[in-house]
């Protein structure tokens, strides 16, 4: 019994232990965004006259509101399409192929690893003949291509374990393939997608490769592509820079703390499947 | 009005056969069982009569139309799933009037239809749950209602009841002789319990490996197996075959003998064997009886008294062992020799093939 | 017929912009081309350099050496940990621990780099607390310093792995039976034994999926070194990813670019092959 007790006393120890060490840098960035402008600040301390209108002037000069509406924009833009089409893959891979199609599977499946460095060079190329370069759509297209694999890869694995005696009852109540697959898949299919969802929503607005290769205005960017031109720029003036990067992270972790319960699950099951 | 004809009807798997070239003609209204072992191919018959199988060869007729390439959804077919396959996402008032949506039947006549089938079914009162919801009576309801809504020429059982407990099958065994006794419809049913088969069908067929064994009514199929499968899987306890070889044969009947036999078993004429065949003699539990000169003598080795009949296996000179239901409760005891003796009638012989003869 | 028409949208969204693309990467691979001009065959050359020049196979060195921050720390804490909580985390403090160790999964790296290159500077907090107890020989600019940049990048990576990984293997833990723990410590099982002939086994598969995870961001890595430390000092912290885009863009050697790119995915696969299978022989 008393080593059950101490077990756990030293198991709230090291969590706690953890959960300051996360915690460490956000509240040093915090300490340091209200810190005098121009000045450098000194470790972790609380400032003498906290300087509220930091974040103020971050917002003015990150351009906040119209860097929110191109992330939001991009989000648009990829998300739905994306969710959409990997769903119909994944449907088809697992509910109207046999074996003799396991290969396709597997050509998806071998981008589940592929780092974007690997074909990001081609990209700028193929983007470039496309005209897109320096628009949103540099970022957006390429997004959904590259998140086929992942995403028919976590369709499939959903659409295989719903029983196919639903189909096969769905056809003999007189559905097409086409209807069957959105009034009786897709439905049963709502948490897989939501969890999709959540992930790609996550991986768009924090997508950073892309738009600094593809995309140069920082307006046309995703939140993580303004942040890195956002600190190229005021990178020396460590106060702003720090009530900038907290602004720019605070719409996800709003949104995180809103959904708490959705964002874990998603982000556990997503990464046991990938 | 329709009933379906089977025309050497075959499936295979790729190179290995599961139907080995089915006929069978079905009349409208009529109450057919397709009964088996597990793998004797009867679910994938049906499945082919559904459509959800393609049929590597033959034909399979529903009404006057060759529905080989008919889509399942327009074959007039229903069918209940083992599984009940409701989609659980939808009410069961859903999932009921789910096929007539899709036929874009009015919203009105798909109303009346979906109460009337819940009248029948009595479950007037679960339209609004959920499938989860339900216990596995009441889904197996929503799922034979699902099929009655469509108003099928054609109602598909694949093992309806295997999945409820020993006394919601007996009621529910019940409830489907009634509903067919009510829609005047065909159907057609897949089981492997023979006493499910017994109850229901005004037909079976007896499948065994992808091949149709024997069709016919149920007491025709108790009182004149065709073959060796037929007996021994039709009537429980299992009928007991012993073999034997014919002994002598006259106009007034045959003489069966073997070691196995205390006495020479005679039977009445118009067996078609001759002197010397090896046959096996089946003789169902039930047909034996305490007789102290029997030719079936040996000790016993299990006793199971169930109240209204007594059930007792014995071993016989050679090692076989046979059982047999004697009524009431009579006093056997483990170890003692007893000696059974048979209605020369109730005899069933079987060539060396185990064809009847 | 159905199923082309379901998968097909998808199908080409892959092709135009991963296999299109990774065709070219091979292609160009071949090539010695500035990206502008004429590109002019070149044969395994590319290749060649990318195994034999010092200073790429440092820079694939630091990737490796990146693995063992990634992977090893926050697997050996998560470990630790769930071996010690072994049961659910419920309840408000539960949902708080939950919450708190997912935040650096939630937030972009480049935030993640940002924070921690203010918590590596100079007056940042690390020295702060070096100072405090009293190591202030200790204290340095962290990430400008030759030895220590890439030790310190990899902790940023351990620091935003590290929640996620505890988390899966705090949830691998209570799928275990309970009743194994009850009957090995009946069988004279020390806590040791328990953990090296329980634990470990029954989390084998959240431990594959740990390391693939880490072993994929370290070796792939580009947000944290490009916020960072750029690479610099030198190339002490320069990965192949940043390596790929500077010699691509840059310094205009396409060519070369795209085949340390062939290679870095190369050696992800290779690194993750024995991985998955560890973890499939299980079933």
């Amino acid at each position: 019994m008393k080593t059950a007790l101490s077990n756990t006393l030293v198991a709230r120890g090291l969590i706690i232990l953890l959960m300051i060490v996360t915690l460490l840098p956000f509240i040093a960035m915090f300490s340091a965004a209200l810190a005098p402008q121009g000045t450098y600040p000194n470790g972790l301390q609380w400032p003498a006259d906290p300087q509220w209108g930091n974040f103020v002037r971050a917002f003015e000069v990150s351009k906040m509101d119209q860097l929110l509406l191109s992330s939001t924009l991009i989000v648009l833009g990829v998300v739905p399409i994306s969710v959409l089409i990997a769903t119909m893959a994944g449907y088809g891979l697992a509910k109207l192929t046999t074996n003799k199609y396991k290969w396709l599977y597997l050509a998806f499946v071998f981008g589940l690893t592929l780092p974007f460095e690997a074909v990001i060079t081609p990209l700028y190329y193929e983007v470039r003949a496309l005209g897109l370069l320096n628009t949103r759509f540099a970022i957006i297209l390429p997004l959904i291509g590259l998140y086929m694999p992942f995403g028919v890869y976590w369709m499939r694995a959903h659409f295989l374990n719903v029983p196919h005696d639903l189909t096969e009852a769905a056809q003999l109540d007189g559905a097409t393939r086409w209807k069957e697959f959105w009034l009786v898949q897709v439905p049963l299919a709502r948490p897989a997608i939501m969890s999709l969802t959540i992930l790609l929503f996550l991986w768009t607005w924090n997508q950073f490769l892309l738009p600094v290769v593809l995309v140069q205005d920082p307006m046309q960017r995703t939140m993580a592509g303004a942040l890195g031109a956002f600190q190229g720029q005021w990178g020396t003036d460590i106060p702003l820079l720090c009530a900038g990067a907290l602004l720019i992270l605070a719409p996800t972790i709003v949104l995180f703390l809103m959904f708490q319960r959705q964002f874990v699950a998603a982000l556990m099951q997503g990464a046991v499947k990938g | 009005m329709a009933g379906l004809t089977l025309r050497s009807v075959r499936k295979n798997y790729g190179e290995v056969p599961v139907i080995k070239g089915v006929d069978l003609d079905i009349a409208h209204g009529e109450f057919v069982v397709f009964v088996g072992p597990s793998g004797c191919g009867k679910s994938t018959l049906l499945r082919m009569i559904a459509g959800l199988e393609d049929i590597s060869d033959g034909q399979i007729g529903i009404g006057d139309r060759v529905v080989n390439d008919v889509e399942p959804r327009d074959r007039g077919v229903a069918m209940v799933f083992q599984s009940y396959a409701l989609y659980p996402h939808m009410s069961v008032y859903d999932n009921v009037g789910f096929g007539l949506k899709l036929a874009g039947t009015p919203r009105d006549i798909r109303d009346r239809k979906i109460r009337e089938a819940a009248k029948v079914l009595q479950m007037e009162h679960l339209l609004d749950r959920r499938p989860a919801q339900l216990s596995g009576g009441q889904r197996q309801r929503v799922a034979i209602g699902r099929a009655i809504v469509r108003q099928p020429d054609v109602f598909l059982f694949d093992e309806p009841l295997s999945n409820l407990d020993a006394a919601l099958r007996g009621d529910m065994r019940m409830e489907l002789a009634r509903l067919h006794r009510d829609l005047d419809a065909t159907m057609i049913y897949v089981t492997h319990d023979q006493v499910e088969a017994m109850t229901l069908a005004d037909k079976i067929v007896v499948l065994d490996a992808g091949i149709v064994q024997q069709v016919g009514s149920p007491l025709d199929l108790y009182n004149r197996p065709a073959n060796l499968f037929v007996a021994g899987f039709i009537g429980a306890p299992k009928m007991n075959l012993v073999s034997a070889r014919v002994a002598a044969v006259d106009d007034s009947g045959l003489t069966l003998a073997s070691d196995a036999l205390a006495a020479p078993v005679v039977l009445p004429g118009g067996i078609a064997a001759a002197n010397g065949d090896g046959v096996t003699l089946g003789i169902r539990p039930h047909d034996l009886q305490v007789e102290s000169n029997g030719p079936f003598r040996g000790q016993v080795q299990l006793v199971e008294r169930l109240g209204n009949e007594t059930i007792i296996r014995i071993a016989l000179s050679d090692g076989v062992e046979i059982t047999a239901a004697l009524p009431g409760q009579g006093a056997f005891a483990i170890g003692s020799t007893i000696a059974l003796g048979l209605r020369p009638e109730a005899a069933h012989i079987f060539d060396a093939s185990g064809m009847r003869l | 017929m159905t199923a082309w028409l379901f998968i097909a949208p998808a199908a080409i969204a892959y092709a135009a912009f991963v296999l299109v693309p990774l065709a070219m990467s091979f292609y160009y691979s071949f090539l010695r081309w500035d990206g502008i001009g004429e590109a002019r065959f070149h044969g395994l050359t590319n290749y060649l350099t990318v195994l034999t020049d010092p200073k790429l196979l440092q820079i694939i060195g630091n990737a490796f050496q990146l693995v063992g921050y990634f992977t090893i720390i926050p697997v050996l804490l998560g470990l630790a940990v769930a071996s010690v909580i072994r049961g659910h985390m419920a309840g408000p403090f539960g949902t708080a621990t939950r919450t708190i160790l997912f935040l650096p999964q939630v937030i972009p790296l480049v935030a993640a780099g940002i924070a921690w290159s203010w918590m590596f500077a100079s007056t940042g907090v690390v020295n702060q607390g070096l100072r405090a107890i009293g190591m202030s020989d200790w204290a340095r600019g962290w990430l400008g310093d030759f030895v220590w940049a890439l030790p310190a990048v990899g902790i940023i990576g351990a620091w935003v792995l590290l929640g996620l990984c505890t988390m899966l293997l705090v949830t691998g833990i209570t799928k275990i039976d309970p009743s194994l723990y009850e009957a090995a410590r009946l069988d004279g099982a020390r806590p040791w034994h328990e953990f090296r002939y329980i634990t470990l086994p029954g989390l084998r598969q959240e431990i594959a999926v740990c390391v693939t995870l880490t072993v994929i961001s370290a070796l792939a890595s580009f947000d944290i070194v490009y916020i960072s430390t750029l690479g610099g000092p030198g190339i002490t912290t320069t990965v192949p990813g940043l390596e790929i885009y500077r010699l691509a863009f840059a310094h205009r050697q396409v060519g070369l670019a795209s085949a340390l790119a062939i290679v870095l995915m190369v050696l992800v696969l290779i690194s993750i092959a024995p991985i998955q299978w560890f973890a499939r022989e299980k079933k």
